[in-house]
């Protein structure tokens, strides 16, 4: 019964001692050097940086992905329909006309709200 | 057509949230958006009640919608409760957003969507309907407590709420996957059937290739994954912990509609599926079910809140608390439903007690704030028994219900769940909740006493106060409710129980 766990019982060793290696080998192997002001500033080909550290974003860049997620979803369920169009017949036809229609209500409410305007 | 019937509450209320967006994003003010959202709970609560009158029986067809969408008795209840809660919630919140300067319309949006989740979920005979129902019911109800956006306790409260509901949701989805695995159905009445063959060592055609000897210990698994999951989401200790600062953080309307119909949703999911789903004599057993499982978790959230309630400072945290030993006592309903008759339909009647005292405490609450600030420690209650009568009063007649003093509705509704308690035998369950609901009291009176018996500290702004229109009517609403039920429940107790004994016939 063991004998049919074999291959994951050994995926899952060579993984632990994989990292284990990486982890614990760079302390036998003499470890970090010591820390110099020097060595802890950002690489920039040796010249200085600067800029702020933190960049704000601005919001409009969630709320594209955002609603991109959601009509992308809405058009990965119309595809099946497109697929199988005949079949569904009006049955189909009324039901996939209401599932758009919530969503163009909510197509309609962020237009409105300005969540598609780019410049503001 | 007469599917369509059968449906109109979803159908009322759907289309009518829809409407609402369209009409918030088209509108030049917020005027009457309130008003709108409490006419369609209001509309959806009155074609359940027609349902009910008219007899859902009588519709053909509806077995087209099972095994997801179960019409029944038991629905029509739960839809009837959770819409006069969600029309509550709306009332307040159409006094409360603009005094606190939180004036946008989608609050009444994700009041009607949520109410729809929550709908479903006690109309649901499938796990995936159920799943459905729960996860639209929860995300209104986390953006309802962001709905501060300035205010990091808000965010804080919506952070912990959605983090742990959607873990406690990973949870369910486990047990739910076992169960498909153990069983081969969805839907609950098909595993019920496929847990009693397994009891009863029957072959079962339905399964899946799996030895026998590990269907029982999945089902187990299945049964304790899914009762984690459901006790997360009435918020029974040891699972409680989001509930207070959620509470506390949500701006108090959307506190309220937590309070009241995210807690009546969680109560008709989980019984839905522990009455109906296992419901067989062996995992319903005292010795080998969920039964003492879940009488030793109402133990625990009775005792634990009731103590921590307390020892609060700030007055909305208490009812938060309050309403987590609530959900205690209906934990005992719930586990006395195994051997008496009455107890599914008491926990029934409480709800509806529970919903009328809860939104009305709240509500008063709401008055006893003033512009941008609301009433907050016991502190900002002192006093406000002379200063604001009309504040003070409907909170005190609120407080005393949700402590179970007669004659107001909290003193039935306990009754009837100890009596059904007393009857199936649990005489230690019974008393336990007794000396807790005696300990509860403690709380309550604490802002009795300072509303009535303290004078605000010296130098205190002595607020003007909060006047509005929509908050008089939604406590003028509960208070006659408290009352009702309270002096005459014998009606709405024949209703409740009529209700529960539809549930073990899906």
């Amino acid at each position: 019964m063991i004998a049919t766990y074999a291959p994951i019982i050994l995926i899952i060793t060579i993984a632990f001692s994989l990292a284990s290696l990486f982890f614990f080998g760079h302390r036998l192997l003499g470890g970090a050097a010591k820390f110099s002001p020097g060595r802890m500033e950002p690489f920039e080909s040796g010249s200085e940086s600067s800029g702020a550290r933190h960049v704000k974003l601005s919001v409009k860049f969630y709320l594209t992905a955002i609603l991109f997620v959601v009509f992308d979803i809405e058009v990965v369920f119309l595809y099946p329909w497109a697929v199988r169009f005949k079949e569904l017949g009006w049955t189909g036809m009324g039901t996939m006309v209401g599932f758009l229609a919530v969503l163009v209500v909510g197509l309609v409410y962020v237009w409105k709200k300005g969540a598609l305007e780019w410049e503001s | 057509m007469p599917l369509a019937f059968a449906l109109s509450p979803f159908i009322v209320l759907g289309v009518g949230a829809l409407l609402l967006m369209l009409a918030e994003s088209f509108a030049k003010q917020r005027a009457g958006l309130a008003l709108g959202a409490t006419i369609i709970f209001l509309a959806t609560a009155a074609c359940s009640l027609g349902l009910w009158w008219f007899g859902v029986d009588h519709i053909e067809g509806l077995e087209a919608l099972s095994p997801w969408l179960v019409i029944d008795r038991f629905s029509l209840f739960f839809f009837a409760l959770l819409c006069l809660g969600g029309a509550l919630a709306s009332l307040l919140a159409g006094g409360y957003l603009p005094e606190h300067n939180l004036d946008r319309g989608e609050f009444y949006a994700l009041l009607l969507f949520s109410t729809f989740g929550a709908m479903m979920l006690a109309a649901s005979g499938d796990l995936l309907t159920l799943f459905l129902g729960l996860e639209t019911m929860s995300i209104g109800a986390y953006a309802l407590t962001a709905f501060r956006r300035a205010s990091p306790r808000s965010a804080e409260g919506a952070l912990k709420y959605f983090l742990l509901g959607s873990f406690a949701a990973a949870l369910m989805l486990y047990g739910f996957a076992l169960l498909y695995g153990a069983t081969g159905h969805t839907d609950l009445a098909g595993i019920a059937s496929s847990i009693a063959q397994l009891a009863a060592h029957t072959p079962n055609p339905d399964a899946p290739v799996i030895a026998a000897a590990a269907r029982a210990p999945m089902i187990l698994l299945a049964l304790v994954l899914v009762l984690a999951s459901l006790a997360f989401k009435v918020s029974a200790v040891p699972f409680h912990m989001w509930t207070p600062d959620a509470y506390e953080g949500a701006p108090t309307p959307a506190t309220t509609f937590m309070a009241v119909v995210v807690k009546g949703g969680a109560f008709a999911m989980l019984m839905r599926l522990l009455l109906t789903a296992f419901h067989d004599p062996q995992s319903a057993s005292w010795s080998s079910g969920w039964p003492p499982a879940l009488a030793m978790i109402s133990v625990l959230t009775m005792t634990v809140a009731n103590l921590i309630a307390g020892r609060q400072e700030s007055v909305k945290r208490m009812l938060a608390y309050s309403s987590i030993a609530h959900a205690g006592y209906l934990l005992v309903g719930v586990v006395a439903s195994i051997r008496s008759d009455d107890g599914a339909g008491s926990v029934l009647f409480y709800l509806l007690t529970y919903t009328a005292s809860t939104a009305g405490a709240f509500g008063a609450l709401i008055l006893c704030g003033s512009k941008g600030a609301e009433a907050v420690s016991y502190e900002d209650l002192a006093g406000i028994g002379r200063r604001h009568p009309a504040a003070a009063l409907p909170f005190a007649l609120f407080l005393l219900s949700l402590a179970g003093v007669p004659p107001t509705a909290g003193f039935f509704g306990k009754w009837f769940v100890f009596r059904a308690s007393m009857d199936a035998g649990l005489h230690w369950l019974t008393v336990l909740a007794f000396l807790n609901s005696v300990l509860g009291a403690y709380y309550y009176l604490r802002v009795l006493v300072f509303m009535y018996m303290r004078e605000p500290a010296a130098g205190a702004p002595v607020a003007t106060p909060m006047r509005s229109g929509y908050v008089t009517a939604a406590l003028i609403a509960s208070a006659v409710l408290v009352l009702i039920l309270g002096l005459a429940p014998g009606k709405s107790l024949d209703i409740a129980l009529a209700a529960a004994s539809e549930l073990g016939h899906s």
